[in-house]
């Protein structure tokens, strides 16, 4: 084995050495194990899991490691060596944060002024309830017998054997989606029917069987995908960088709290004109705030839509417009739709909300794949090549921005009503992020990537309740990975190519300062 | 005829654009000059002491403005893109010079019978600059290496998606770590808040800051001391060839690699003093300190012409003024001083993007 991959074997484990200790300070070893304490079937009492849980999560997390360094290796004993060696290295770094933690319980000392986490329960179920050296002894050996397993399994997976298992799980899958798309067109049309009619039974019935809770969570899912879908017209299709998406939405929940709610001026136009009027206004909006910066750069877009989002939100924040828009404490008491004389009640809004998000994807569809589609799909992908082709660039990019704002303006305004509430602090840039989060973990660019998207981001979090504190750093964190291991998203836009197997990709060759990274890539432009 | 009337159709939209352009233009002068005088002349509202007050608060958050503003240049003249996480970078490099503080106020000296941070409050000072810096240049270091390195060839936009994400990760990071709570800088006696010089002007005391006169003083010098680096050293001039091409500069010998990593450690290093800085003076730091500073020193920075080092610091100064002195001289709420920070930059980007002194360390960048 030479020098350097088991240098490489023993970085990993320091590298996965340090993530464990993050995980520790920012509790999140004690949130994987309650979570896998629930898997199970355990229910855990207090904020700390059971012992075995965070034996598991440390064994998961040096199991990853121990995977991951026997992966480049092409030999058994190679394999068995590089993962030993990580889980040495991952061990002693675990040991030392145990011997400082333990120091801590002995001394009784609390740094919870200045590390929240770590209260004394907390240190002591780091240490598996035993404070004395076998804590860290016990530590040092989770997650170094983690590793060896890893590698381990590294070895089975690698073995003659577990390839002929391999091969026979990729021709069953292979077979299995060949009598999926078997069949004439017509079969095939008939069996997309059954699906989508049994998807939209389950849709219609599902929000009576939901209760309140749950028809407000998916509620919310739903307009984010309206979000989403217009923010995918503007980003996505066009390709043009907006952050300040959220003003657009913030117009559409202002407008309908302003017309509807009997706090700053009493109008009560009814929920139909004033959804209306938000969205034409969102529209206008946008059209007004393209207008002068359709010549901007992409960075430079994404920072001037940024500032025009804040500055909306600090004027509404302000007391500067209390007068009309509420100032900081927002509005409240919107007034909904009626049926039949009653109020809506939450399913009534949540076949609103389905009905708009059907529309929503109907029109996006429609649009994808229509002149003004493809010609938005042309300026994403060489605006100067685009105009040279005769596509009127500065129309399209606009008329990009007002579908995308109208969009929002419709979640916007269903938004208000359906909460009776809205305030600035709901349109902050973090919003506008999030919906940008939602279109490109899903896919950039496509419908089932928006719905895949907006389920994982806003449905997700509402399922596993504890991880509420974490789900931002899991975006950011996301984000990053995402758009360094798949920048296309989890579903991935399918475009039209036509490749011509002869040429080389790329005529100049790479030189030497950039060669191990360069790689050719698709995704978001 | 399709195509001539579309090329007619932006001709004309062109011209349209040429004519209200400079009426926009004249007309916001004509109302910022009118508003001017209206304050300054038939008002009366604010003496000469308020005035002198607001231009010295103005110059002090300027400097710290300029000091970030200059790692968005560099690392703009470089890379052209936005290091859109370099605010955190800086709320870092301010936890760490916290973190000094904290450890040195409990070690007891017994010569002085006093704590280590008033014994010796010089070297505390240091001790706390050297750790905001070191913490920050690393952060910098790594920023680059996992978070943009990988993406140095993908789509303009892909790191600067990767970049918003590490900025929130950053900011979440630091929450869940250290708490959302305020957390209040303890200075050494000798730098405490509020005390300073007082001159009379308009038979009213005006005080300057002993943190303020500090921290504006010592962002002077990291900028000379930063402008001597990239104009005069070896370091520099590296930089400099790989901003203006990478390829050519890597054919010449320099690692292309490596003074992009430098550059970013010189970034952070300077926004971990900003940080540091911030929490003297201001005395107040939690996870959301960075940000909007970042984005003002971003504004800053595209002032000046985005990529030219002087321009980052003239335009850090001159927004830090701005921001102060605005919101007085316009007679507009106080609560709106963020707008014009955001307008400024709004109006900069559209109407000049190359920035008031242009952009001079780079030169294509479509």
């Amino acid at each position: 084995m030479k020098k350097s991959a088991l240098r490489q074997s023993l970085n990993l484990g320091v590298v996965f050495g340090i993530v464990h200790v993050f995980c520790v300070l920012v509790g999140f070893n004690t949130l994987v194990g309650i979570l896998l304490a629930k898997l199970v079937g355990v229910t855990t009492t207090g904020s700390t899991p059971a012992t075995g849980a965070l034996v598991a999560y440390g064994a998961l997390l040096a199991l990853w490691a121990g995977l991951l360094s026997a992966r480049h290796q092409d030999s058994t004993d190679k394999r068995l060596l590089a993962s030993t060696l990580t889980g040495l290295a991952m061990g002693l770094v675990a040991a030392a944060l145990a011997l400082v933690l333990l120091l801590l319980v002995k001394n009784k000392s609390s740094v919870r002024d200045y590390l929240t986490v770590l209260s004394l329960p907390f240190m002591k179920a780091c240490l598996y309830k035993l404070t004395n050296a076998f804590g860290i002894l016990a530590n040092f050996a989770t997650f170094f017998v983690g590793a060896v397993v890893g590698g381990l399994l590294s070895v089975l997976w690698n073995l003659p054997i577990a390839n002929h298992i391999r091969q026979a799980i990729s021709n069953g899958w292979k077979a299995a989606t060949a009598w999926i798309k078997s069949g004439s067109p017509r079969a095939n049309n008939i069996k997309k029917y059954i699906f989508f009619v049994l998807l939209f039974a389950l849709v219609a019935l599902l929000p009576l069987k939901w209760g309140s809770y749950w028809n407000y969570v998916m509620g919310t899912v739903g307009l984010y995908v309206i979000l989403g879908l217009g923010l995918n017209i503007i980003v996505g299709l066009s390709g043009q960088l907006v952050l300040g998406y959220i003003a657009f939405f913030a117009i559409g929940a202002y407008t309908m709290a302003l017309l509807n709610a009997p706090e700053p001026h009493h109008l009560m136009w009814g929920f139909w004109p004033a959804l209306l009027l938000g969205i034409i206004l969102a529209a206008i909006s946008g059209l007004l705030i393209g207008l002068p910066i359709m010549r901007l750069r992409g960075d430079y877009l994404a920072i001037v839509t940024l500032g025009f989002g804040e500055i909306i939100r600090i004027m509404l924040k302000s007391d500067v417009l209390t007068t009309f828009t509420g100032g900081p404490r927002g509005i409240q008491d919107i007034h909904g739709p009626t049926l039949f004389g009653r109020a809506f009640n939450d399913i009534d809004y949540m076949y609103l909300i389905i009905l708009a998000m059907l529309l929503a994807i109907y029109i996006y569809q429609r649009l994808q794949h229509s002149r003004s589609g493809r010609a938005w799909m042309a300026v994403r992908e060489d605006e100067t090549v685009a105009r040279a082709s005769g596509v009127d660039t500065g129309k399209y990019k606009l008329l990009a921005l007002m579908i995308g704002a109208a969009f929002a303006g419709l979640a916007g305004g269903i938004y208000a009503a359906r909460n009776q509430f809205t305030g600035p602090d709901e349109h902050a840039l973090m919003a506008s992020v999030n919906v940008l989060c939602l279109i490109i973990v899903g896919g950039m660019g496509n419908v089932p990537g928006t719905l895949l998207g907006a389920f994982t981001l806003k449905g997700l979090p509402e399922i596993l309740r504890e991880v509420e504190n974490f789900r931002m750093l899991a975006f950011g964190a996301l984000l990053v990975a995402m758009m360094i291991l798949r920048p296309a998203g989890l579903i991935p836009s399918q475009r039209p190519t036509l490749t011509l197997p002869e040429e080389p990709q790329e005529s100049t060759p790479p030189i030497s300062a950039e060669t191990s990274e360069e790689k050719k890539r698709g995704g978001v432009k | 005829m399709k195509i001539v009337s579309r090329s007619d159709l932006r001709q004309k939209s062109e011209q349209v654009l040429k004519f209200v352009r400079p009426v926009l233009g004249i007309a916001v002068s004509l109302f910022i000059v009118y508003r001017l005088v209206q304050v300054l002349f038939i008002e009366h509202t604010y003496g000469p002491d308020t005035w002198t007050r607001l231009l010295i608060t103005g110059l002090i958050l300027g400097g710290v403005y300029a000091l970030v503003a200059i790692g968005y240049t560099l690392v703009y003249g470089i890379l052209f893109m936005i290091n859109f996480a370099h605010g955190e970078v800086m709320m870092i490099g301010a936890f760490g010079g916290y973190f000094v503080f904290e450890i040195l106020k409990v070690i007891q000296v017994s010569s002085a019978s006093t704590n280590f941070l008033n014994a010796y409050p010089v070297l505390s000072i240091i001790f706390a600059f050297i750790a905001g810096m070191f913490i920050s240049a690393l952060l910098g270091y790594f920023l680059e290496k996992i978070a943009y390195r990988p993406l140095r060839s993908a789509p303009r936009l892909v790191p600067l998606i990767s970049a918003i994400g590490a900025s929130i990760f950053l900011q979440n990071a630091v929450m869940l770590l250290f708490s959302s709570q305020l957390r209040n800088y303890t200075n050494p006696d000798i730098l405490t808040r509020g005390n300073g010089w007082t001159i009379v002007i308009n038979n009213s005391n005006v005080v300057i800051t002993y943190t303020g006169v500090f921290s504006f003083a010592l962002s002077i010098v990291l900028m000379i001391v930063l402008y001597t680096i990239v104009r005069k050293t070896k370091l520099g001039r590296a930089m400099r060839a790989v901003a203006l091409d990478k390829k050519t500069a890597a054919l010449m010998g320099v690692d292309v690699n490596r003074t992009i990593s430098q550059a970013f450690i010189m970034s952070g290093a300077l926004a971990g003093a900003a940080g540091v800085m911030w929490g003297i003076h201001n005395g107040m730091i939690y996870y959301y300190t960075g940000f909007i500073p970042g984005i003002k020193a971003f504004t800053a920075a595209v002032l000046g012409g985005i990529g030219n080092l002087p321009g980052a610091m003239l335009g850090g100064l001159f927004l830090g003024v701005v921001e102060s002195i605005g919101p007085a001289a316009l007679g507009i709420d106080y609560q709106l001083k963020d707008v014009i920070a955001f307008l400024i930059l709004i109006v900069v980007l559209i109407f000049k993007p190359s920035g008031l002194l242009g952009e001079s360390l780079a030169e294509e960048k479509v």
